[in-house]
């Protein structure tokens, strides 16, 4: 890119190519930013949805066997402690640069924040709600598939966002290993060392988060109309 | 061994030498329990805590699988079918009721018939007719269980266990959870429930009185799952089979027969009770001989009152005139009365709270007599 010497006489005098953020070069990308946009969704919603299904998997198992509890989470924990840049390292000369490296980084860090909200969710589903389920005649699966999951979803998408929002902001850094999304304007700032795709990436990555995480909490609101009816009568107790 | 023996094939539920252990320990929860439960009654298991009354009714459904023996209901092996099927056919009443709180009423109550796939139209006319049944308000139904106080949440904890007309229904202590005037209103409602349903119900409790008002048969538990005493309530005080179950229900054990007893079982005298024209001397004999001071009022064989014979002597100080009759006195409302119906403990508490030391009683509108507390004692000979 040949620099610019000359500043546009048009344009504000604290918005060019030496301030902090050049508005006018943001203005003209809408299409890149898109792209970046789609790019960082698909890579959270893909691995968030990985993470989800392994996790499911994994809670069940605790639940059902109560011994494999805790070697699963002394391995999610262990995944969980390993630096991403390490990671990388680890994984490039076996899964090359690119998406599967980068997924492979990012499931494996919401397996442990997932498994453990959604223990934690099945766990509170009140015994004597599970007693009754059993006694009028639900087949295990049936009780867990429309009794205690329902029950534990609060807390499953309590997890859910937490996982979400960590990887909204993970998934910058896999942009080192070429996967795009916000993360590519930051790496194009940092070696330009120009801060308007630092910021913009930076922005964009945090209110994504932000838009993803309202999301799920109206998708909680939605799924779990039972909750609200319990603070109705909460309410007219206490006012 | 049993007082009161039930042929184990015409009963609904039959246990055979049925034990528990639970893990290691030494006492078995239950020992070699042999007990059979008759079709259409109120059976009640009844014992302190520890005395396996609850473990024994868990394995009826399975819920606590036996370590010996044998556990037929209706006429089967409860092994026969798949333990899921077997518990469909018993209806399940729990203490802390486990209504689903992610449920409307509408789905709780139907959770059996949708069990079984029924269509929602055949569920929805069966919730209707369950919120009858249990005297619910039909609005609850698109309500979830935590906008309902705790008797509401109790009467769908019966209606979503007879959702699907099972045979058998099975209640783990199902008042105690409930304050003591909902728990008797809940109570009369089972009992009238049943005078139409006709079910088999075990009902567990640590209440003697609630097995006493509640069942046609009471089987006492000792610790270890021992059933001392197998019988009907007015046996079982009258004839204590041993000196645990003479304990176990106490001292009063006098006056919870009375609450087996009605006042029409009773004998009852008429009364210092009089026609209105009655002349004040005549009342004054009458109220002396039955030591009180006031005469009742009835015409035929309706009562109208009472009049105090104190105020005679107010309104006449200087001697009473020979023509003065009790209809020129005070008819005051005769408070204390109780019908034929009325169970004998509570007749009682109506005697002694009363100052006229005698209840009146009242079929309808007939007045059939009076009753004081020689009557009652004489009821319990």
């Amino acid at each position: 890119m040949s620099p610019v010497i000359t500043r546009p006489a048009t344009a504000m005098p604290n918005s060019g190519r030496d301030s902090f953020i050049w508005w006018e070069w943001i203005a003209r990308r809408p299409d890149e930013i898109w792209q970046r946009t789609v790019e960082h969704t698909q890579m959270t919603v893909v691995a968030v949805g990985i993470g989800f299904a392994i996790s499911t998997a994994l809670a069940l198992v605790a639940v059902r066997w109560r011994w494999t509890y805790g070697p699963i989470t002394w391995v999610g924990n262990l995944l969980y402690t390993i630096p991403s840049l390490a990671l990388f390292v680890v994984l490039i000369p076996i899964t090359g640069l690119g998406f599967v490296t980068a997924q492979i980084a990012l499931v494996s860090y919401t397996i442990l924040i997932l498994v453990r909200t959604m223990v934690t969710g099945l766990d509170s589903v009140p015994e004597a709600v599970r007693e009754a389920a059993d006694g009028l005649g639900y087949t295990r699966i049936r009780r867990i598939r429309v009794v205690d999951i329902p029950l534990a979803l609060p807390a499953i998408i309590a997890g859910v966002r937490i996982a979400s929002v960590t990887v909204i902001g993970l998934v910058t850094i896999t942009a080192l290993i070429g996967n795009g999304g916000y993360g590519a304007f930051i790496n194009d700032g940092l070696n330009r060392r120009f801060a308007t795709p630092i910021v913009l990436g930076a922005s964009l990555s945090v209110l994504l988060a932000i838009g993803v995480d309202l999301i799920l909490v109206l998708i909680e609101r939605l799924a779990t109309p039972w909750r609200r009816a319990a603070d109705r009568r909460f309410q007219a107790h206490t006012t | 061994m049993l007082a009161l023996s039930v042929d184990p094939d015409s009963a609904a539920i039959a246990l055979f030498e049925v034990t528990k252990r639970f893990g290691d320990s030494p006492q078995p929860a239950v020992t070699s329990l042999t007990l059979a439960i008759p079709t259409s009654e109120i059976v009640a298991l009844v014992g302190p805590s520890g005395c396996g009354k609850t473990t024994t009714l868990r394995m009826i459904n399975r819920l606590i699988e036996p370590t010996e023996g044998t556990i037929s209901v209706l006429g089967r092996d409860q092994t026969a079918l798949p333990v899921h099927e077997l518990r469909r056919r018993i209806g399940y009443v729990i203490q802390q009721i486990g209504l689903f709180p992610h449920q409307t009423i509408r789905r709780n109550i139907g959770a059996v018939p949708e069990l079984l796939g029924w269509d929602s139209a055949r569920i929805d006319e069966r919730c209707n007719e369950l919120v009858d049944l249990v005297s619910l308000d039909p609005e609850l139904l698109d309500r979830y269980p935590s906008e309902l106080s705790g008797g509401q949440q109790q009467r769908v904890g019966v209606a979503r266990a007879l959702a699907a007309d099972p045979p058998i229904l099975l209640m783990d202590e199902p008042y105690s959870a409930v304050d003591p005037i909902v728990r008797e209103r809940l109570q009369d409602e089972l009992l009238r429930l049943q005078e139409r349903l006709h079910k088999t119900i075990v009902i567990v409790t640590h209440d003697i009185d609630e097995a006493i008002r509640l069942a046609d048969r009471v089987a006492i538990f000792n610790i270890g799952g021992i059933v001392e005493q197998y019988d009907t309530p007015a046996r079982i005080l009258r004839e204590p089979a041993s000196e645990f179950v003479a304990t176990f229900l106490g001292r009063e054990r006098g006056l919870r027969q009375l609450a087996l007893l009605r006042v029409g079982d009773l004998a009852t005298i008429d009364g210092p009770a009089t026609a209105p024209s009655t002349s004040i001397d005549d009342a004054l004999q009458l109220a002396a001989a039955h030591r009180v001071s006031w005469v009742a009022v009835t015409d035929r064989d309706r009562l109208l009152g009472w009049v105090s014979l104190h105020e005679a002597r107010a309104l006449w100080p200087d001697g009473i005139a020979a023509d003065a009759t009790i209809d020129q006195l005070t008819l005051r409302d005769f408070i204390a009365t109780v019908s034929p119906g009325t169970p004998v403990r509570e007749a009682l508490d109506v005697i002694v709270t009363s100052s006229t030391q005698m209840a009146a009683v009242i079929d309808g509108d007939t007045f059939c007599g009076m009753i004081t507390i020689s009557q009652i004692a004489g009821g319990l000979d």
